[in-house]
């Protein structure tokens, strides 16, 4: 199976759940059609399209090459913004924030020497500052405080 | 009509009224240039200044914000590939290839002017037309609407590049995502598993900045984690020959009035707004050019499309506000409640009893333009570094920024999460080959379709009646040919890249 049929199943797993899950909705009291009406109809679209796209990988002759890609840092990225979106309740948006610039510029491009960590750190400094009175003082968005840190 | 005009522009045009003016378009222009700050809320945030002014001032302020946003999200999009605001999604598919063409100079001014022209052009229909097309707007039923979305939603045949099929699933995907939280009539809730974080569903823009951004930064991150440097863009091309770039833009007359007319249509009728407004004209644009397969590497003709749309496309919102004093979208819905403020009813009557305040939004509608054209050329020099900046120091901000934006819409860390959510999932399905854009029309319009065919059933549960009314069926009859144009585009591309290898860019 290629990638397509790969994606293929997914989906129609996707939609097969969600189909299910239409199954225990309530009807609606005051009126003919109820909330899983319309979700019912478009899930079986998506169903089909999706087996249609299962068949049409097995039917291909040639596949196409998949190209090599590195992921290391796709998935410590990710791996960072999400210990950012996580830490952001407990820690607050100021340290947060800091800790997440200054981390994310190191593994995307590690600072040489003493004046490359001087630059990482005056930028998570700056950005956090920035973006904190932009958007708390002059926009008016109260921004998260942590918990755990009150700040 | 036209001396009245002429009063209120030389009456616009005092201090008084052009300092509120310049200040709201500049304020426009940050806002929407800054990914997940809408130009909504930077018009709720202009809006308490205003109730000290005299209510054409404050109107000339949030006409300027109005404005001044449109153009400003064009910003980001050409330089980022991150839409500042939903109405510059379709400017993304041309105008950032553009500028990573080494041409940034070149797609901002094309988009710029492109939003000046279509903004004036605009006015020019605002102006002649108001009535008859609110008069028209007004025929619109639940059947109408839902054929409008189908038709819209038809659009995404001609949004895809390599797998019509793909496309597809992509909008079903869009689609799928707005059934979750509660429906859109009754308000039951529906399809959250028991879970709190989804049973208010999720917010359009946590969606739509989480998949463009994290689908187009983690692209580049992967040069990286290939042993090469995430360097800048080295010595970008940002000298621009204006007479050029309007040239560039004039010399294709139809398409510039054509995606205008787009715009304004989509704006006069309620619910639809800009986001689809510049998709539907960028899809037009590829469907009456000569090299469809052209667009989506960087060519003139989607940056005008886009750009042009999206700023007639507020001309048609106040068109609608103003003879029936129902918002076309969340910005025009601001503005009446500011009207409302100040003691102004809009309606069926409004242009001819208050005639100094409708053509006075009129005046100020048409001299935004000039300043947004003025405060982007001061500005652009500076904005236009951002392609300078070491890919190391501008991803970690630009990720922060989009948790602001995301954060900010309604001070909830929940819309934070959908952000990383999205960004995985559009991330992945550039991996796997899907395109974005119809996941993004799909999420556009779904509550949409859906009110409406729930809607229509329950007046009438004839479904004979989507294709007997005339406005509906030939909606749906423009659909099937919509698909059926593109069917046959896609098949006359597909033949002529016979035997080469499909490439594995992201397919945005």
């Amino acid at each position: 199976m290629g990638r397509d049929g790969a994606a293929g199943l997914v989906c129609l797993a996707g939609s097969l759940v969600l189909l299910w899950a239409t199954l225990h909705l309530s009807k609606a009291p005051l009126v003919p059609i109820g909330p899983a009406f319309y979700p019912r109809i478009l899930l079986s679209v998506s169903a089909g399209l999706s087996v249609l796209l299962i068949a049409s990988d097995f039917l291909r002759r040639r596949r196409p090459a998949a190209r090599e890609a590195r992921y290391r840092l796709v998935v410590l990225t990710f791996l960072i913004f999400g210990g950012y979106v996580f830490l952001l309740s407990p820690l607050g948006y100021r340290v947060s924030t800091f800790l997440f610039t200054l981390i994310l510029q190191a593994v995307i491009e590690p600072p040489r020497g003493g004046k490359g960590w001087l630059r990482v750190l005056a930028v998570a400094l700056a950005a956090t500052a920035v973006t904190y009175y932009a958007f708390e003082i002059y926009l008016f968005v109260l921004l998260p405080r942590g918990w755990a840190t009150g700040f | 009509m036209f001396s009245q005009l002429l009063t209120s522009l030389a009456e616009v045009a005092q201090l008084k009224f052009m300092i509120p003016l310049v200040i709201g378009t500049w304020t426009g222009l940050i806002g929407g240039a800054i990914p997940g700050v809408t130009i909504t809320m930077t018009i709720i945030l202009v809006l308490p200044f205003t109730f000290g002014l005299d209510p054409l001032q404050g109107l000339a302020a949030m006409t300027g914000v109005y404005v001044g946003g449109c153009a400003g999200g064009l910003v980001t999009a050409v330089l980022l590939g991150i839409p500042g605001t939903p109405a510059a999604i379709a400017t993304t598919f041309d105008g950032f290839p553009m500028a990573r063409k080494g041409e940034p100079g070149r797609a901002i001014w094309l988009g710029t002017w492109a939003s000046f022209f279509g903004g004036l052009l605009g006015a020019i229909f605002l102006v002649g037309l108001t009535l008859p097309l609110a008069r028209f707007a007004l025929r619109f039923g639940p059947w109408e609407f839902f054929s409008l979305f189908i038709f819209a939603l038809s659009m995404v045949a001609g949004l895809t590049e390599q797998s019509l099929l793909k496309g597809f699933i992509s909008g079903t995907i869009g689609l799928a995502i707005t059934v979750i939280g509660s429906d859109p009539i009754m308000g039951a809730p529906r399809l959250d598993f028991g879970s709190e974080f989804l049973s208010g569903g999720f917010q359009f823009l946590p969606v739509l900045i989480g998949v463009f951004a994290f689908a187009q930064i983690m692209t580049d991150l992967e040069k990286a984690g290939d042993g090469r440097r995430l360097e800048a863009q080295a010595a970008p091309d940002l000298s621009v020959s204006h007479p050029a770039v309007v040239w560039e833009i004039l010399k294709r007359p139809f398409l510039l009035v054509w995606s205008t007319l787009v715009g304004i249509l989509i704006g006069v009728l309620p619910a639809i707004g800009s986001s689809a407004a510049n998709v539907m004209a960028y899809d037009q644009a590829k469907k009456i050019s000569k090299h469809p397969e052209k667009f989506g590497t960087g060519i003139p003709e989607g940056v005008i499309a886009a750009e042009s749309s999206n700023n007639a496309n507020v001309a048609g919102s106040l068109v609608t506000i103003m003879a029936f004093g129902i918002p076309g979208d969340a910005v025009t819905a601001v503005m009446l409640g500011a009207m409302i403020i100040h003691g102004i009813q809009p309606g069926p009557l409004f242009i001819t009893q208050q005639p100094r305040v409708s053509y006075g939004i009129f005046a100020a509608y048409i001299l935004a333009h000039p300043v947004m054209m003025v405060l982007q050329w001061l500005s652009a020099r500076f904005y236009l570094r951002i392609v300078t900046v070491p890919k190391a120091i501008l991803f970690p901000v630009v990720l922060v920024l989009c948790v602001v934006g995301a954060f900010a819409l309604n001070n909830t860390v929940d819309n934070v999460y959908a952000l990383l959510i999205f960004g995985v999932l559009g991330y992945l399905m550039v991996k796997f080959g899907f395109p974005l854009a119809p996941l993004i029309l799909g999420v556009i319009l779904g509550d949409e379709i859906e009110k409406n065919l729930i809607r229509a059933i329950m007046t009438d549960p004839d479904p004979w009646l989507f294709l007997t009314r005339p406005i509906s069926g030939v909606l749906l009859a423009l659909s099937v040919g919509s698909i059926a144009l593109a069917l046959w585009q896609h098949r006359r591309t597909q033949a002529r890249l016979a035997g080469v290898e499909p490439e594995a860019e992201a397919d945005f």
